[in-house]
């Protein structure tokens, strides 16, 4: 029976991009079923309204949302509709999916990533898990990310460097900022080992992109010049070029379709009308997000699965995963500053671009010796101005802030100091408490149950979190910052979503296998964060990328 | 990264729509003018006010006056075109109706306050009185919702882009010395022209 397709993706974010051009490059029919809008370079713009104030490139939490299930204090469990509560798990909603608005920090994991349960052993009430692969099995797929991609960086040799295939990145680093020289010259003093942070943002133009332009507006906005290594710019464009790929936006996919062996036959979708349609392609690939990507599989029930695809030993859904730490920020007052060096720290434009990885892991008796840390990244305050004034919304009293005193608070955040901050990345472990279900009594527009997802925290966390903020703060200090202060919390970063469909070797632990194809179903693979047994301690953008090249090489022998 | 913790403490926008609606239902409902359907406008919008508008217009100016300590010029809510920006946000196709209504009745109620503590419409009220009859009403749970709301669009107002029919000549940018972004967006390309506002079936519906 002849199908539409050969291939069939849903989803277009980073987890899809890889195995979309590589498989359109191959002369493959790959079609691509989006949820949400194809926006384009020229539909980008510097716009807080568009990008931070309102819902523009996610759906109306009427129509679409999730229910989030946290603690009480008195151990309760406590589910609330997010179109009651205001807490937008959405990303971003279009081609290109949430890559368009991501900062592009980017790191590898480290080899001790992949085993980390034989590395560091099991940490009670976490379900650790080593990978079904070791680093050297993803490094060709990272370095080539770096090329597809377009990673900007810069190898400082440090401890824990990990291996590379390629002596140096493709891209010199992006341009940075004045305030660079300070955080190196803090670091020196207190024997720290500062580094350039790699960035998916072209320092040069590559392959019909622009490089950047340093408007100083990345993180949260879509890219105007094609300089980030969103899926869409670095990917997407190229396979649409070749003529083997179809791009349907606006198309919501509910449900796989499958037969009395278990095969996907179809995708059943909704188009730009909310007319049902549907599609047979050889081989279905679902990157929609670790969440959606779960409650999709739940949904498609057929007759070898009656709980959903790729749920019969219940693993579906599990060992969901944000990323741990918090966050910090010291002041750098331009009134203690001479008035050469205070204009070189209001710069807007060039990247802080350093980081620190010197306690990836570390020794330590609170920690009862060899653990496992994270990195510490350095930023500038979003310069976000109508986020940037809700720091004077209220005055000391609680009340309102108005009149005079507003404005007197509004010229002081604006004009009276540059702020550095630090961001800390350590695992969230994978915990009972934190998976996603079907909320069957809230459904989305279109009739389908939501996600529901329970967001517990694992105490260790919070217990490294902390351990990385002082050391940040021991940064700030030495650069001579006021005002220092940082938080660390359990509370999940919604932009920093994995796994849900765990990769392994059993089927009774684990929703996919080696190959991120679903153990019992013969043509289905999911290729977003989904897969991750654990997170490791960066962000995971880069390895999304890799993971789904490596997958695009796999499926390229099946079809 | 910019690590996205955002949930709002304690606050339950379902809970607060619902109270806005109960409210507004026991007031009359104020004139709406209707600006360009799906648009923004960028007409003068000070010239010949009535109420509501008369009345939100005098609440901005108190709450973010022309002036301030220092010799340099700092702009005051009309000024920025704060009236403006708000009317035109009120149109915005993504702006719940239970939220204009409450906004545009918040008036009636704020000028019944005035009326009878001072015997006077709020507009006509000392800058004692009037910062009196506010401080008042930000006491009550939906007094307070209500100038949340109100000073939530006059920040807006001074700090989105001058494509909003805010931020008049860039005067909040240039008063706070921020520098902006670029590009910047035109008018067919507002954020309610995008995205998931724009898609075909939003556009049918609206």
């Amino acid at each position: 029976m002849s199908k539409d397709y050969d291939v069939c993706v849903i989803g277009s974010g980073a987890g899809a991009g890889p195995v979309i051009s590589e498989l359109a490059k191959a002369g493959k029919s790959v079609l691509v079923l989006e949820k949400g809008p194809w926006l384009k370079e020229e539909d980008f713009f510097k716009d807080e309204m568009a990008c931070c104030r309102r819902s523009t490139y996610t759906p109306n939490l009427e129509d679409e949302q999730h229910v989030i299930e946290e603690e009480t204090d008195n151990g309760n469990w406590l589910s609330e509709a997010t179109s009651e509560s205001g807490w937008d798990f959405w990303n971003g909603n279009v081609v290109g999916g949430a890559s368009n608005f991501m900062s592009g920090y980017f790191y590898r994991l480290k080899p001790e990533d992949f085993r980390l349960r034989t590395e560091f052993g099991d940490i009670k009430g976490a379900n650790i898990a080593d990978w079904p692969i070791s680093y050297e099995d993803m490094e060709p797929y990272y370095a080539k990310a770096e090329t597809e991609i377009g990673i900007s960086g810069q190898v400082i040799p440090h401890k824990y460097q990990e291996p590379r295939s390629t002596k140096d990145f493709p891209f010199p680093p992006t341009s940075e900022h004045p305030i660079v020289k300070n955080i190196d010259k803090a670091c020196d003093a207190l024997n720290l080992t500062s580094l350039t942070t790699p960035r998916a943002v072209l320092s040069r133009p590559h392959k019909g992109r622009e490089s950047c332009e340093y408007s100083g507006y990345c993180g949260s906005y879509g890219c105007h010049s094609g300089a980030k290594g969103s899926s869409r710019a670095a990917l997407l464009d190229d396979a649409v070029a070749t003529g083997h790929c179809d791009i349907r936006d606006n198309s919501k996919v509910y449900k796989l379709k499958s037969d009395q062996h278990g095969k996907v036959t179809e995708a059943l979708y909704f188009d730009v009308n909310d007319k049902p349609q549907s599609v047979s392609a050889k081989q279905f690939v679902v990157a929609c997000h670790a969440i959606e990507t779960s409650r999709l599989l739940f949904a498609s029930n057929g007759p070898k699965h009656p709980n959903g695809l790729g749920n019969n030993y219940q693993q579906l859904g599990k060992n969901l995963l944000f990323s741990g730490g918090g966050s910090g920020t010291g002041e750098f007052h331009y009134s203690k500053m001479d008035q050469l060096t205070a204009s070189a720290m209001k710069t807007r434009g060039p990247f802080v671009n350093r980081g620190l990885q010197d306690w990836y892991f570390f020794n330590d008796k609170a920690f009862g010796g060899k653990a496992k840390g994270g990195v510490i990244d350095f930023l500038l305050r979003h310069p976000n101005p109508i986020s940037k004034a809700s720091s004077a919304r209220y005055n000391d009293d609680d009340n309102l802030n108005w009149g005079q005193p507003l404005k007197r608070d509004l010229k002081t955040v604006f004009t009276g100091s540059q702020d550095l901050r630090f961001e800390v990345f350590n695992d969230w472990l994978p915990t009972d408490n934190c998976f996603v279900s079907l909320d069957n009594s809230v459904k989305d527009k279109w009739g389908s149950a939501v996600a529901k997802v329970r967001v517990g925290y694992h105490e260790h966390d919070l217990k490294v979190g902390a351990f990385l903020a002082d050391k940040a703060e021991t940064v700030l200090k030495q650069m001579g910052a006021d005002n220092i202060r940082s938080s660390v919390s359990g509370s999940p970063p919604v932009n920093l979503v994995a796994g849900g469909c765990r990769f392994g070797d059993d089927i009774k632990t684990s929703v996919l296998d080696a190959d991120c194809r679903v153990h019992d179903v013969d043509n289905l693979y999911v290729t977003d964060g989904s897969f991750m047994p654990t997170g490791g301690s960066v962000p995971y953008t880069w390895t999304i990328y890799a993971n789904s090249f490596r997958v695009a090489d796999i499926i390229k022998q099946r079809v | 990264m910019n690590k996205q913790h955002s949930k709002l403490p304690g606050i339950n926008r379902r809970q607060f729509i619902q109270a806005i609606a109960a409210l507004s239902a026991s007031w009359p409902i104020a004139g709406m003018a209707s600006l360009e359907p799906l648009g923004v406008s960028h007409i003068e919008t000070y010239k010949n006010l009535s109420d509501p508008w008369l009345t939100i217009a005098s609440v901005q100016e108190h709450l973010f006056p022309a002036g301030d300590s220092s010799s340099q010029p700092s702009p005051g809510a009309k000024d920025i075109a704060a009236l403006r920006f708000l009317r035109n946000m009120l149109e915005a196709p993504d702006t719940e109706s239970e939220e204009k209504s409450f906004i545009l009745n918040g008036v009636t109620w704020l000028n019944d306050l005035s009326l009878k503590n001072h015997q006077e419409k709020f507009i006509n009220l000392s800058p004692e009185n009037k910062e009196t009859v506010l401080r008042q009403i930000e006491t009550s749970n939906a007094g307070d919702r209500w100038l949340s709301l109100i000073m939530g669009y006059l920040i807006e107002g001074l700090l989105s882009d001058p494509v909003y029919g805010g931020n008049k000549d860039q005067l909040g940018w240039k008063w706070l010395e921020h520098i902006p972004g670029f590009p910047t967006p035109s008018v067919d390309k507002v954020y309610f022209k995008l995205g998931a506002h724009a898609s075909p079936k939003r556009r049918t519906k609206a």
